[in-house]
Formats: C-alpha cells, sequence, structure tokens
C-alpha cells in the first residue's frame, strides 16, 4: 500500500504544485462556506430532533415543564381523530391543488401572452412584481375590505349586475375558495414570471420547424412549447406547492386563530399553530408537525417523479 | 434569591445538548445583542404586563406613586388579550425574568400557569400581612385565586353578566328570556340595518356570555366532573342563542366577538346586547357611542331555572416565579388591590372585587343606578364561573362553542351537541391525565 | 389584427385585475370613514390625510417600522455577509449537494422550528431582544441569499478569476477582488428580496417579538380586530407597510424578476 502511493508520487512529481492549489481551495471554500453551513444547520438540526424527541413526550403547558416519554401514542391520538385532524388535512389538500392548478393554468396562459413584447410589457411586470412582494396580511385586509359583506365594493358590483350578495369571508362555506382565489390573485404572477424565464432559454428552432409544417398555434403550443416547458414548469409547481401547503399568514389574518368559527380554513399549519401556542399540547403538535413535514417531503418526491422514471 | 427558574428539569442530556447548541448559536451570533443577566442593581424597572383594559390605564395615573413609595421605576407594557397569552408563554416558557408582575385571567391562565409552575406562592404574603385584609376580598373571588391550597393571584377586577338595552325602544327590560326573544325578534329590520339583538358569536369568543343563558336554563359545563353540554338544558339553552343570533342579530355573527359586536350597539344599530358590565363605560363615551342617552342597564333576563348570570374575577394580579424582585412585586399587589386604591379605583367605575369597596355608598354612586342595581343583584344570584374550569380552557371554549355556532348557522344542534359532548368527554379525560401528570 | 385586438384586451384586463385591488387599498387610506364604506364612492372623492395623521399620532405605527426597518437591514446584511461567500464556494467548486442544504429549510413547516428556537435562545438568554428576531428573519434571507447568488456566480466567466490567480491573486483575494465586485448587481437584488422577505415575516414576530420589538405585521394583526370601526386607519396603515415594495418593484423591477426567478431554468 505504502509503496503504491510512493510510486504515484513519484511518477508525477509536476502536480504538486497544482495540489497545493487543490489543497488551498478545498481548504478555502470550506473557510467560505462554513458559517452559513453551520448557522443553517444549527437552526434546522437542532429544531427537527427536537420536535421529533417531543413527538413521543406528553409534553403539556409549557416546555420548561417536566415530561415523559409515550411512545407513539401522539401520532396515535392524530391519525385517529376525524374532527381536526383529517378535516385539516383534507382542507390543506384542497387548498393547495386548488390553488396550484389554477395557478399553473393561468400562469402559463399569462406567460404566452406576455411572451412577445408589446407596449408596455415593463409596466405589466412591475403590476406582476407588486403582489408577490406585498405582505400577506396586507393583501388579507385588503381583500377582507373589498370582499366586506354589507360594506364591499366585490357585493356592490354584483349586486348592480342583479347578481345575489355574497358573504365571502364572512361565510363558513365560502371562505375557504375565497382565500383559495386571493391566492390565485397574489401567487399567479409567481407563476408566470418563472414560466416567462423558461421561455426565454428556449431554442426557436423546433417552433419554427412546426410553424413551416404547417401546424397551428395551438399545436405548436401543445406538441412544441409545452414539452420544452417541462422542466421549468416542474420546478415552478414544486416550489409553489411546498409554499401554497404552508400558507399561514393570509389565513390566519382573515380568519383568526382555529380557521374560523366551523374550523372552515383550519389547514394542516393552522391546526399545528393553534395546538402549540393556543392549547400548548407541545407533544401532539410536534406530532402533528413530523406527519405534515413527511407529507410535504412525499409531496415533493411524487412532483419531482417524471414520468419516464417509471420505466427506468 | 431567585427560585430555580425550572419546575422539573428535563433529562440531562437534552438540556446539555441545548445548552451546547445554545452555546454555540449564542457564540457564533449576537451574543453581544443578549440582555445582561445577573442580580437586578436599583435602575432596574419593576415589570408589569397587562391587558389594555380601562382597570390598567385607571391604575397607570397612579403608579408615580408608587414609584416614589418603593423608590423604584415601574415599566407597564399593555398588550391585547391574545398577544398578553402569547407573551407569557414565550417568555415563560423561557424561564425569563424580565416579569415581574402579571394581570391574568384567574379562570383562563390560572391552572395552567400553575401547572406549569409559573406563579408564586402568595399564601403567606396575603395572609401574613393585616394590613391587606385578605378576607375583604368576594369569597368566591378568593377561591379562583387559590390553586391546590395555595394562594396564587390576587383579584382585581370582576364582572357578571349585564343586558344592555335602549330605553328609547323598550319602555321595560324583559324580565324573562322568553320575553327576550320575542322583543328581539320583533325589534328587528334587516333592511333598514338594525337588529333586535347583537351578542357574540365566535365560536370561542361566545362561550363565556352564553353561560348566562346554559345556567338560566339549569345546565352547566361540567356536572360531577362531566360533560354537561350534551344535557337536554344544554341542548335548549344552545338553540335558544342560536336562533337569536340568528333571527334577530346581525349577519356574519359567527365572527363577532367583543370587538365586532360591542361596536354595533355603540353605534345604535341593537336594541339589546348581553356582555360583561365591566365594559359599560364604552357606551358612555361618545367618541365611539351614538347611544349614551338612550343606554339602559338590566340584570340578564330569567330562564326556566330563573336569572343566573355569571359572576366572576375576571382579571388578577399574580407574581412571575421566575422574577427576581419578588418583594417589590407584591409590594404593587399590595398597593393596586390594597383596600385604599380599589376604593379608589371603583369610584373611578371599574368594579373590584373587595366586599367594602362595593359597600360604600361613595363608590357605589360611580355607577349608572340602574346598573348598580344590576350588578348588586348579579352578585347576590351569580354563578362563579363563565367557562369550562379546567386546564386548557381555550380547547375547552372550542369544543363547548360548536354546537352555538350550528345554532347561529341554523345546523341541526341536537347532532352537533352530541358529537361535541362526546368530543368534551374525551377531552375532560385527557385533560385530568395532564392534570395528574 | 383580430387576434391582437383580442390580445390588447386580454393584456389590459389582466393589467386591471392585478392593479385595481392594491389601488383600491391606497384610495380607501385616503377616505373618511364614511366613504370608505360606501361602495359608491370610487376612486374619485376629495382625498382626507386624516387616516395617515390618526396612524401615526399613535405612534405605535412608526415604532413598528422602525422595528421593522431594523431587523430588515440588520438581518440582510449578516446574511449576505455568511451567503454571498458561501455561494461563491457551491458555485464555483459545484458543491450542489451541500448546496441543496437550501431546499430542506424551504420544505420544513416554520411552526416547528418556533418551540425549539425559543427553548434554543432562551438557554442563550436572548429572549425578549432584537437578536431572536433578527436570527429568525437570517434563517428565511440565508438560504434566499444563497440559492440566487449561486446562479449568478455560476453565471460569472471563470476566467476573469483564473486571470487574477496568474496575477498572484490568492483565491480569497481573487474572490475579494475580482467576483465580488462583479457579482455587486446580484447581491443587490438578492439583498432587496431577502429584506422584504423579513419586512413581510408575520409568524417569527407574531411569536418572538414583544411590545418594544413588535415588527409592522404584527401591529397589522392587531390592528385587524378593530376593523370594523377603523376601516381608514387599517387602510392607511397597509399602505405605510406596502409603499417601499411598491417603490422596490417599479424601480426594480428587471433585477427582482431575476431574482425571483433564478435557479427555475437550470431543470
Amino acid at each position: 500500500m505504502t509503496s503504491t502511493t510512493e510510486v504515484v508520487r513519484a511518477a508525477r512529481p509536476a502536480v504538486r504544485g497544482e495540489r497545493t492549489v487543490a489543497r488551498d481551495n478545498r481548504r478555502l471554500k470550506w473557510v467560505m462556506l462554513a458559517p452559513a453551513l453551520a448557522f443553517v444547520g444549527l437552526m434546522i438540526v437542532f429544531p427537527l430532533l427536537y420536535t421529533l424527541n417531543l413527538a413521543f413526550t406528553d409534553a403539556f403547558g409549557a416546555v420548561n415543564a417536566a415530561h415523559s416519554y409515550v411512545g407513539p401514542r401522539n401520532f396515535l391520538d392524530a391519525l385517529g381523530d376525524t374532527r381536526r385532524f383529517w378535516p385539516a388535512v383534507g382542507r390543506t389538500a384542497l387548498f393547495t391543488a386548488g390553488a396550484v392548478v389554477l395557478e399553473t393554468v393561468f400562469g402559463l396562459a399569462l406567460a404566452m401572452l406576455m411572451r412577445r413584447a408589446f407596449r408596455g410589457l415593463r409596466l405589466l411586470r412591475t403590476l406582476l412584481v407588486i403582489p408577490l412582494l406585498t405582505t400577506p396580511l396586507a393583501i388579507g385586509i385588503l381583500w377582507l375590505l373589498i370582499l366586506d359583506p354589507t360594506n364591499g365594493i366585490a357585493n356592490h358590483l354584483l349586486t348592480s349586475m342583479g347578481l345575489p350578495r355574497q358573504e365571502f369571508l364572512g361565510s363558513v362555506s365560502q371562505s375557504l375558495p375565497t382565500l383559495m382565489l386571493i391566492d390565485v390573485w397574489q401567487w399567479t404572477p409567481m407563476m408566470t414570471l418563472l414560466l416567462l424565464a423558461g421561455l426565454a432559454t428556449l431554442p426557436g428552432e423546433p417552433e419554427e420547424a412546426a410553424r413551416v409544417d404547417g401546424a397551428g398555434a395551438w399545436q405548436r403550443f401543445r406538441y412544441v412549447v409545452l414539452p420544452m416547458l417541462g422542466p421549468t414548469l416542474g420546478i415552478a409547481v414544486v416550489l409553489r406547492s411546498v409554499d401554497a401547503l404552508k400558507t399561514f399568514d393570509l389565513l390566519y389574518a382573515t380568519k383568526g386563530p382555529g380557521g374560523g368559527s366551523d374550523f372552515e380554513v383550519e389547514t394542516l399549519n393552522i391546526y399545528a399553530y393553534g395546538l402549540t401556542f393556543d392549547y400548548q399540547e407541545y407533544g401532539l403538535a410536534s406530532a402533528v408537525l413530523v406527519l405534515f413535514t413527511v407529507a410535504i417531503v412525499c409531496v415533493v418526491i411524487l412532483l419531482r417523479r417524471r414520468p419516464e422514471g417509471r420505466s427506468a | 434569591m431567585p427560585a430555580d427558574p425550572r419546575p422539573g428539569p428535563p433529562p440531562l442530556t437534552r438540556r446539555s445538548f441545548g445548552r451546547l447548541a445554545a452555546g454555540v448559536a449564542g457564540g457564533a451570533a449576537l451574543a453581544g445583542c443578549a440582555p445582561g443577566r445577573g442580580a437586578p442593581s436599583r435602575d432596574t424597572p419593576l415589570r408589569v404586563m397587562g391587558v389594555n383594559h380601562v382597570w390598567s390605564q385607571a391604575i397607570s395615573k397612579y403608579v408615580p406613586e408608587f414609584e416614589e413609595l418603593i423608590g423604584r421605576r415601574v415599566s407597564m407594557s399593555l398588550l391585547t388579550a391574545d398577544q398578553l397569552s402569547n407573551s407569557y408563554n414565550v417568555k415563560l416558557n423561557a424561564s425569563g425574568t424580565d416579569i415581574d408582575v402579571m394581570m391574568m385571567r384567574a379562570l383562563q391562565e390560572q391552572l395552567l400557569f400553575a401547572h406549569n409552575g409559573w406563579l408564586a406562592d402568595l399564601t403567606g404574603r396575603v395572609t401574613g400581612d393585616a394590613a391587606f385584609r385578605w378576607a375583604d376580598f368576594l369569597q368566591a373571588a378568593r377561591e379562583r385565586s387559590t390553586t391546590g391550597g395555595k394562594v396564587l393571584s390576587v383579584p382585581i377586577v370582576t364582572e357578571r353578566a349585564a343586558l344592555y338595552y335602549r330605553k328609547d325602544l323598550v319602555a321595560k327590560p324583559p324580565a324573562t328570556l322568553d320575553d327576550l326573544m320575542e322583543t328581539s325578534l320583533r325589534l328587528t329590520d334587516r333592511g333598514a340595518n338594525f337588529f333586535g339583538f347583537v351578542g357574540r358569536g365566535q365560536r370561542n369568543g361566545s362561550v363565556s356570555q352564553w353561560s348566562s343563558f346554559l345556567y338560566a336554563f339549569g345546565g352547566d359545563f361540567t356536572i360531577d366532573g362531566r360533560s354537561g353540554i350534551g344535557r337536554p338544558e344544554a341542548v335548549t339553552a344552545y338553540e335558544y342563542y342560536g336562533r337569536l343570533l340568528r333571527e334577530a342579530g346581525p349577519p356574519g355573527a359567527t365572527n363577532m366577538t367583543l370587538e365586532q359586536a360591542m361596536p354595533i350597539f355603540a353605534q345604535g344599530k341593537a336594541a339589546f346586547y348581553v356582555d360583561a358590565d365591566a365594559i359599560y363605560t364604552n357606551f358612555l363615551d361618545p367618541k365611539v357611542s351614538t347611544v349614551q342617552d338612550t343606554v339602559a342597564f338590566a340584570p340578564v333576563p330569567a330562564g326556566p331555572r330563573g336569572a343566573r348570570p355569571y359572576n366572576i374575577p375576571s382579571w388578577s394580579l399574580a407574581v412571575s416565579r421566575f422574577s427576581l424582585l419578588q418583594d417589590e412585586a407584591w409590594e404593587f399587589l399590595r398597593w393596586a388591590a390594597g383596600p385604599e386604591m380599589v376604593a379608589r379605583i371603583q369610584a373611578d367605575g371599574i368594579p373590584g372585587a373587595r366586599t367594602s369597596a362595593w359597600s360604600a355608598p361613595a363608590t357605589l354612586a360611580s355607577f349608572p343606578p340602574d346598573l348598580a342595581a344590576a350588578m348588586r343583584r348579579s352578585s347576590e344570584i351569580g354563578v362563579g364561573h363563565d367557562r369550562p374550569e379546567v386546564l386548557q380552557v381555550g380547547r375547552a371554549r372550542d369544543i363547548v362553542g360548536r354546537p352555538l355556532v350550528a345554532g347561529i348557522l341554523g345546523g341541526s344542534v341536537p347532532a352537533v351537541a352530541r358529537d361535541a359532548d362526546a368530543e368534551f368527554a374525551d377531552f375532560l379525560v385527557r385533560d385530568n391525565r395532564y392534570r395528574e401528570a | 389584427m383580430r387576434l391582437s385586438w383580442l390580445r390588447a384586451v386580454v393584456i389590459v384586463v389582466v393589467s386591471l385585475v392585478f392593479a385595481l385591488p392594491i389601488v383600491w387599498m391606497f384610495a380607501a387610506a385616503f377616505k373618511t370613514n364614511v366613504q370608505v364604506t360606501d361602495p359608491s364612492v370610487g376612486l374619485f372623492f376629495t382625498p382626507t390625510l386624516e387616516n395617515f395623521g390618526n396612524v401615526l399620532a399613535d405612534g405605535e405605527i412608526l415604532a413598528a417600522l422602525r422595528n421593522s426597518l431594523l431587523v430588515g437591514v440588520v438581518s440582510t446584511v449578516l446574511s449576505a455577509v455568511i451567503a454571498v461567500p458561501a455561494a461563491w464556494a457551491v458555485g464555483r467548486f459545484g458543491m450542489h449537494r451541500t448546496g441543496s442544504l437550501v431546499l430542506v429549510a424551504r420544505i420544513v413547516p416554520a411552526v416547528s422550528l418556533l418551540v425549539p428556537w425559543y427553548y434554543l435562545f432562551a438557554q442563550a438568554g436572548l429572549v425578549g431582544s432584537y437578536a431572536v428576531l433578527i436570527l429568525s428573519h437570517m434563517f428565511v434571507s440565508v438560504p434566499l441569499i444563497l440559492w440566487i447568488m449561486i446562479g449568478f456566480f455560476e453565471g460569472l466567466p471563470v476566467e476573469l478569476e483564473e486571470a487574477g490567480r496568474t496575477d498572484g491573486l490568492t483565491a480569497f483575494g481573487a474572490f475579494l477582488r475580482i467576483a465580488l465586485p462583479l457579482a455587486a448587481p446580484g447581491t443587490a437584488t438578492a439583498s432587496v428580496l431577502a429584506f422584504v422577505a423579513s419586512w413581510n415575516n408575520f409568524m417569527f414576530a407574531l411569536i418572538f417579538s414583544d411590545e418594544e420589538t413588535q415588527t409592522a405585521p404584527v401591529t397589522l394583526f392587531n390592528f385587524i380586530s378593530y376593523a370594523s370601526t377603523d376601516w381608514g386607519g387599517l387602510m392607511a396603515a397597509a399602505s405605510l407597510m406596502t409603499v417601499p415594495v411598491v417603490i422596490a418593484a417599479i424601480f426594480g423591477q428587471r433585477y427582482l424578476v431575476a431574482g425571483l426567478t433564478a435557479g427555475a431554468t437550470k431543470g
């Protein structure tokens, strides 16, 4: 063993200088990375272990009070709970799926619309950026005003067109769909911008060839552009889904703790928050959070799996 | 001497892991921003955390006198009730020493905080100080301040349910719940945006105001330690209150807590309003009220079991167990809840918890006469709680409030009440488990 | 011809859909409370500054905006200081697996971090100070800046740094003197986005701030329960929070879009 190394070293004396550089670089890259890695690692590894640990205890009331291990009881409690846990799972899935599907469709349409330059493109891009950067709190407040059951402009418009008045966020049945549409309003621009960036990187030739072959606009979109846009679309859907699953600010700001009087917008995130900070059930809350995190990871893996990955 | 800050130390490994990790975090970033620790100096203020309430505003006027008395600055921070709870949870979970005096709700938080070991034992102090006259406090209020045989808080504000009504619309306040229903329905004119009745309808917030109706129909939240909300009396009370808000109340009632319901009455859009008597000053303030000349006060009407309004100590003062200024904090309680200050504050129109203040004609004269009469009547016949007496009050209210919301929305109350009853029964088992742990 | 007319109409409608709600909020901030609750008062009315006067006179909003500014600036600067060199290392030395740690930070629900963090911060004696808020906001900003800057450094031609090396610069020198100045526009974009994320952050501030360190979103949240009595004030407060974002969007639209979409087109 030792002799082989000696031989290799002896055989390549010229590389020594480069090696020092390589070793320098190796040290440097870790030095440059260390603070960021240490920071993110510390801020996330400890909480994950802590939460996982707490999920198997009966921690309640105060985290600095004594607690004992109870095995998987919290997980069983959560999974057996059809009053709060499962409806919250359902609402989370419904909200995310509904919002992301609509955002993808509208975002794609808008991106195709904005693909070729026109006068006012800059202005429209600016208008699209504003909702993205505005705090969800302000978004919630402005829609509360617009959708106010008695004094809102939305109902004013509806009634002036002869349509019936709606309660929107004041109603138990309309709250979740309304919030879904607000989410669509705020986040469709994100989809559009991501897809526009993707469209900009596509080569022009395949589309041109299709045009020469006599393909119509829809056919070119369906059979040429869409497949090429696939990877970007995939990333955009994953990014949006992860954020939509975890929506908190908008829901909490407009409907308060517990997601309204009938829990009508209580998603998993809102439920976990309530268990932690309103009920102080740290053990159960941790179990719900572990399940929630696992679910998000599963969704990401599922969405990232390409159709051809199945055959491979 | 500071007491051991952690009531029950968690297993050593976890703790040392946390210390280690925290040490790295603290060392790596911003260690310089950490507040100084150690024994408080003369300059350290006495920190009082309270809710934004008329009592807090009244006492802060007198605080300079107290600062003079003890030669130490007092820093008072006033938050909304939700923010206050949040603050306690964060700071006391971290064994924070930056809270000395805590304003809290004995019926909402005391059992939990006591369970967590966050409250200093005041038994020796209240009974050992003859001038404080602990026996002068209303008996029911003293009982709520005592957990497991220890006095952990001192009551400062008391509340009873009251019926607010418009004397320009109703000649005589309704004496029975049937009267109230009938008159409310008659006065409702939705087209003109006028409502016979307004009250809280939000699942959690409405429970305390609904309690007086529950008692009037002969029910209670728990009966012999078991859920009482599935019983026929409770179902009738749910249906009654639900119908009142559904048919005579404003739209969107299920979103209403105190902050939303009160302005509707104050702006002259409702004939009746049931809420705590301690908030009456809102209706007499011309800045927010258009009814200051037409509002009148009455006890809550009687049901089949008579009139049974709640009568509770709503806010109390406690001393944080982690406070480094235990003696000074107690001095604050002694001063703020002492016989003299309670008399002064009650003369400002804020109902306190001392018999001496209640029996003094001068302090009684500060309330409108019909309100004073209603208050006196309610404290004689009242029930000493307005929410389930459990460890996890927030969760219990969320369960108990469900049939109420169903009633307001026009759903099937008996079905929801049956389901909530089962859930409440499970909850009580769980709550007991925590309590015994 | 017909198609381009259709396209123009659709573009105008889309612009209105995204612009009008925000315009409506700003307009409401300048209305009296009677006008706010009267939907027949549209966008043309005599504006009043009364709402802003009331909101600012209270002092609470101003203090909250000041706190938001402080926490935003400090957390962004500190994040950039640690994230930009890290991004360079990832981009230059192809350490993408290490870089993907970033994604983990994005997946984990923030609620699950709150309790462990406050335990951690309490042990370090940091509770109730700005440090807690700054550290929590950095947790969002560091991955964000890292993510955007990796792409940026990868886009810089490596030859420039190599030329510097042959002129006698160390690897670190090449980063400091050559890569960093070239990456200034990217750093600016990433920092603005990180600042906006901090400015908008609600959940961390809801739990970790107290009355002295409270940031603007929390103050806004506390206002919401009084909406039915003071819509105008609420809209004025929300507008004050939104103005900086609108200004950033108007002047930095191109760069911000580049930052927002960074990393999404690399399959």
